[in-house]
């Protein structure tokens, strides 16, 4: 007799009075998102391991004399849980009461990072800037890491650790752990030293999972004062093979900063350094913005697209001409778009037949 | 003797289960602290992040970071000590770098003090006395008694004095004459539960272990003890190891598990070295090793010693904290019967309940139930602390009042005082007074009051104590002990610190008590672990039951703070 994989089947549970399938295997908080359930969380970062440390994704589940962390909770069949009883609701709003009560208020800025707004906005939702539960603060920045691109103001901190855990389950760098315990837990490196002497590789994702704009994208930040709404562009980071997909952020005509796509299919919010922070070259006052040839005297000169183009064509027609056209090569710049890439493949292909073509960062 | 060098300690632990605590402690004793080369030097030979490591060090009490901190002496300052002088001691011994140290497991005979792996007994005055550790006073009704029936016998912790009273005859009958499955019906016919807080059934345990697919399984003896005013794993290690090794090997022969690990709290060196030596006699006479008795199944038990973490009791920050993992509770489920140490079947049982064991499997389960009152089954050590004329541990029957223990058996309290409250489960039940004491001593009846026996551990307070101050030194404790992990416990604890401290908080008694309640009601309900839902239990209770003391206290803080403000 051929049985059915019961593992594989879909099951039964209710959740706010409502019956849902489920695959098993599924936690609570999973089924309970895809079902439009808005069940607050702090810890939980989708593309991480649950971790069960923020407490507010609690549910009620019949049969359990305590509600139960609904992101490591796997259903049951038949299993009926309710998400948002005033019960539920109100030990959510003292949480949030208390996490505001250990730290500095300050209006985090949406450019500090991806997931920057996150407590904020549960704690506008709960109300929970009620100045209760006033004591010592938790937080402790690192104002002598100077590195220049992660601001680590970890008096914002609220020690849910997907910081910690982005980079070693995401990036698998473990540059980062926490050190002490209780209250006074801190995000350290080993030695409690600068990021710049630790493993890190400086690839933000701990920034983008942030939850409260402790740990912030100084390149970004920097462009806090300059007018205009923030916009975001969908694109491909150009620098590699890999193709992360990443929004670029902008403020008028300005790139302000690179939000990797946490639904990017080859990157699921990853990026490298380079993607993340290598976009400032677009608006750098070094970039040419005249075509330039050299002259008689060695010296580059700046001149008209006509005389520039015409000098490269001969060039060109002149080493081919002599050497055949296997002596020409292109490097593609990581920095120009992909359409340039593409149109410099096709310039040295079909232009002039030869395979002799690659890009500067092929990782 | 030449220093071991860095290569030749990771060749010595590097090839051994859990070595990450052996090796910081050889390091950490060999250096004098743990230095920045030693832990390059673990992270490459456990090939285990750097950063991990140095944050996990960081979070253990006694693993000192600075130059001669692992010899410095610690003096304990738990609740029973401080009664008893441990402030003034410890501002005594300050100048030669002593440091304070969490309830260490010696409230029957305080002010206790950890000079290398010396343990001493001070006092207020300055002095520090070294002898033996107190034998459980002699039972003065008449009941039997289970894990002390032969502690008494002089030098009991040799093999052939244990031997002599029927010691590892539980052991070789099981081998010789019972099934596994015939081990695990007794235990669980005697109604035995686990004796380190949570009361799970022992049989129920080792059946799942036994049943639950994944080799090799492994038997941990939790003898962290950490709860304060605990102190019976400590004589039963002290006294009688080789029934915690034969209950091990019990539980090893019933489960299939290969592989053991008694996780030592760092405050008992006597009962590592005691442990160590009886093991080291066990294996010699057959009762461990690659085939016990003759029967060619392997059972080895591995003593770690831990590092100061009382959450490291806690079963999976246990287990993380013996793979080398930073010692977070794990959450649940899966539990430790289907993936526990090193995601294999574990078994992970209490010290008390694992000497129960072996006397079980020798007189049966039935001798067992006897010795409960009415249909309670068998007994329980209550470690008995503070105010009280006899302090000590006393095997109970369950189902057993009380009151009688505390002034029958114990003598009562003081000359010309009362007793004002005392605590249950040691500080993990909140505090008990009046006529709540007439209580008996068994789950079911602890329960359906909200109260729980836990470990065992009862202090007792008399009515000289300011209730508020040892509310506040145990909610210190419970701030010094949050691992961290989850939200609720984390700031809880901090703030109602602060609160019973009279350093923060508002002014007037309503909004005081609702800050403190809310606090308390949500630490109760949604903590992750079992030290975040039970440390408001002392809040809860000191409102309850103390109302005259809270408002005094919340008026004389605001009284404090308009001075200072002037
Ligand atoms: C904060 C905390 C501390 C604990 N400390 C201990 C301990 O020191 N010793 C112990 O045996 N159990 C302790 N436990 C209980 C263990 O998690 C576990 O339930 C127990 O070791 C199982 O053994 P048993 O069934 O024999 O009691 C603690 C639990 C919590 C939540
Ligand atoms: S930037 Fe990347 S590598 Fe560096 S700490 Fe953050 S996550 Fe880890
Ligand atoms: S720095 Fe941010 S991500 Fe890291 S623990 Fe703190 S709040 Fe969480
Ligand atoms: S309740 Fe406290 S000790 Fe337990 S996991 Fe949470 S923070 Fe850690
Ligand atoms: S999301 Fe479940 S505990 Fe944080």
């Amino acid at each position: 007799m051929i049985m059915s994989n019961p593992d594989r089947k879909l099951q039964k549970m209710v959740i706010d009075g409502v019956e849902i399938d489920y695959t098993p295997g599924e936690t609570i908080y999973q089924i309970a998102d895809r079902s439009g359930k808005h069940i607050p969380t702090l810890c939980n970062d989708p593309r991480l391991e649950p971790f069960g440390g923020c407490r507010l994704c609690v549910v009620e589940v019949d049969g359990s004399s305590n509600p139960v962390a609904s992101c490591t909770t796997k259903a049951t069949p038949g299993m009926v849980v309710r998400t948002n009883t005033d019960c539920l609701e109100e030990y959510r709003r003292v949480l949030l009461e208390l996490l505001v009560s250990e730290n500095r208020e300050i209006d985090v800025d949406t450019l500090r990072g991806y997931a920057s707004q996150e407590f904020a906005e549960l704690v506008d939702r709960y109300d929970a800037r009620s100045g209760r539960f006033v004591g010592v603060r938790s937080g402790r920045s690192r104002t002598d890491d100077d590195n220049p691109f992660i601001l680590r103001d970890y008096d914002l901190c609220i020690s849910c650790y997907r910081c910690v855990r982005v980079c070693a389950e995401r990036e698998g760098d473990y540059a980062i752990s926490v050190m002490n315990r209780g209250f006074r837990t801190q995000i350290t490196t080993e030695f409690e030293g600068l990021l710049a002497d630790s493993a890190c590789t400086f690839c933000g994702q701990c920034i983008q999972t942030c939850p409260t704009g402790a740990l912030a994208d100084r390149k970004a930040i920097s462009a806090a004062e300059l007018q205009g709404a923030v916009e975001k562009t969908r694109t491909v980071c150009p620098y590699c093979g890999v193709g992360c997909s990443v929004d670029i952020l902008t403020k008028g005509d300005t790139i302000v900063g690179v939000h990797p796509a946490m639904d990017g299919p080859a990157n699921l919010g990853a990026l490298c350094v380079k993607g993340q922070f290598a976009f400032d070259f677009v608006q750098h006052q070094d970039r040419l913005s005249a075509p330039l040839v050299r002259g008689e005297d060695g010296e580059l000169h700046e001149t008209d697209w006509d005389t520039a183009l015409d000098r490269a064509a001969a060039g060109f027609s002149d080493v081919v001409a002599n050497h055949g056209r296997h002596s020409v090569y292109a490097v593609a710049s990581g920095r120009a778009p992909n359409e340039a890439a593409y149109i410099l493949q096709k310039f040295m292909r079909a232009g002039w037949g030869t395979n002799h073509i690659d890009n500067c960062s092929r990782a | 003797m030449a220093v071991a060098t860095d290569r030749e300690l990771l060749e010595r632990w590097r090839s051994e289960p859990a070595p990450l605590l052996p090796l910081l402690h050889a390091f950490h004793e060999r250096d004098g602290f743990v230095t920045e080369d030693a832990l390059r030097a673990i992270s490459r030979g456990l090939r285990t992040p750097l950063a991990d490591l140095f944050g996990t060090v960081t979070f253990y009490h006694h693993l000192a970071r600075e130059p001669g901190g692992a010899g410095a002496a610690r003096v304990c300052t738990g609740l029973i000590c401080r009664l008893n002088g441990a402030v003034e001691l410890l501002e005594r011994m300050r100048a030669e770098g002593a440091k304070a140290m969490p309830c260490s497991g010696g409230c029957d005979d305080p002010v206790h003090v950890l000079v290398g792996d010396d343990v001493l007994v001070g006092t207020a005055a300055g002095t520090l006395e070294r002898r033996p550790a107190l034998l459980p006073p002699l039972n003065p009704g008449d009941s039997r008694e289970c894990v002390f029936s032969h502690i008494r016998t002089d030098d009991r912790a040799r093999i052939d004095v244990y031997e002599d009273t029927g010691g590892y005859e539980a052991l070789k009958n099981a081998v010789r004459d019972l099934t596994p499955q015939q081990v695990i019906e007794i235990i669980a016919a005697s109604g035995l539960n686990g004796r380190g807080g949570a009361g799970f059934h022992t049989g129920t345990k080792w059946k799942l272990v036994a049943e639950a697919p994944g080799e090799p399984k492994t038997i941990v003896c939790n003898a962290d003890e950490g709860e304060p005013g605990c102190f019976k794993d400590r004589v039963v290690m002290d006294y009688d190891p080789h029934a915690v090794i034969e209950g091990m090997a019990l539980a090893a022969y019933a489960t299939g598990a290969t592989r053991g690990f008694i996780y030592l709290r760092y405050e008992y060196p006597r009962a590592l070295v005691i442990l160590e030596n009886a093991i080291a006699e066990a294996r010699q006479a057959g009762y461990l090793g690659e085939s016990v008795l003759g029967t060619g199944s392997r059972f080895e038990i591995y003593v770690r010693r831990g590092a100061g973490a009382y959450i490291c009791g806690e079963e999976g920050a246990l287990l993380n904290s013996l793979e080398g993992r930073h010692p977070f509770p794990r959450n649940r489920p899966p539990f430790p019967v289907t993936r526990g140490y090193e995601n294999k079947p574990t078994v992970v049982n209490n010290v008390e309940t694992l000497a129960a064991a072996a006397h079980i499997v020798r007189n049966g389960a039935d001798w067992y139930q006897s010795l409960g009152i009415g249909h309670h089954a068998g007994t329980k050590i209550v470690s008995l602390s503070g105010d009280i004329q006899r302090p000590g541990n006393y095997e109970v029957p369950l189902g057993f009042p009380l009151r009688t223990l505390l002034d029958d058996w114990a003598g009562g309290a003081r000359p010309r005082r009362a007793i004002q409250a005392v605590t249950m489960a040691g500080l993990s039940g909140g505090f008990l007074v009046g006529s709540h004491l007439d209580i008996t001593l068994d789950e079911p009846s602890l329960r359906s009051r909200g109260l729980f026996l836990g470990a065992g551990g009862i202090m007792v307070f008399d009515d000289s104590r300011d209730m508020i101050e040892m509310a506040h030194a145990a909610m210190e404790f419970f701030v010094a002990e949050s691992c961290g992990k989850c939200f609720p416990c984390r700031i809880g604890t901090q703030r109602l610190e602060e609160r019973l401290a009279g350093r923060a908080g508002p002014s007037d008694l309503g909004p005081w008590l609702d800050e403190v309640n809310d606090i308390g009601r949500t630490m109760k309900a949604i903590s992750a672990c079992g030290l975040g839902t039970a440390a408001p239990l002392i809040s809860e209770s000191l409102v309850k039951y103390f109302p005259e003391q809270v408002e005094r206290h919340v008026r004389r803080s605001r009284d404090e703070t308009a001075t200072l403000k002037r």
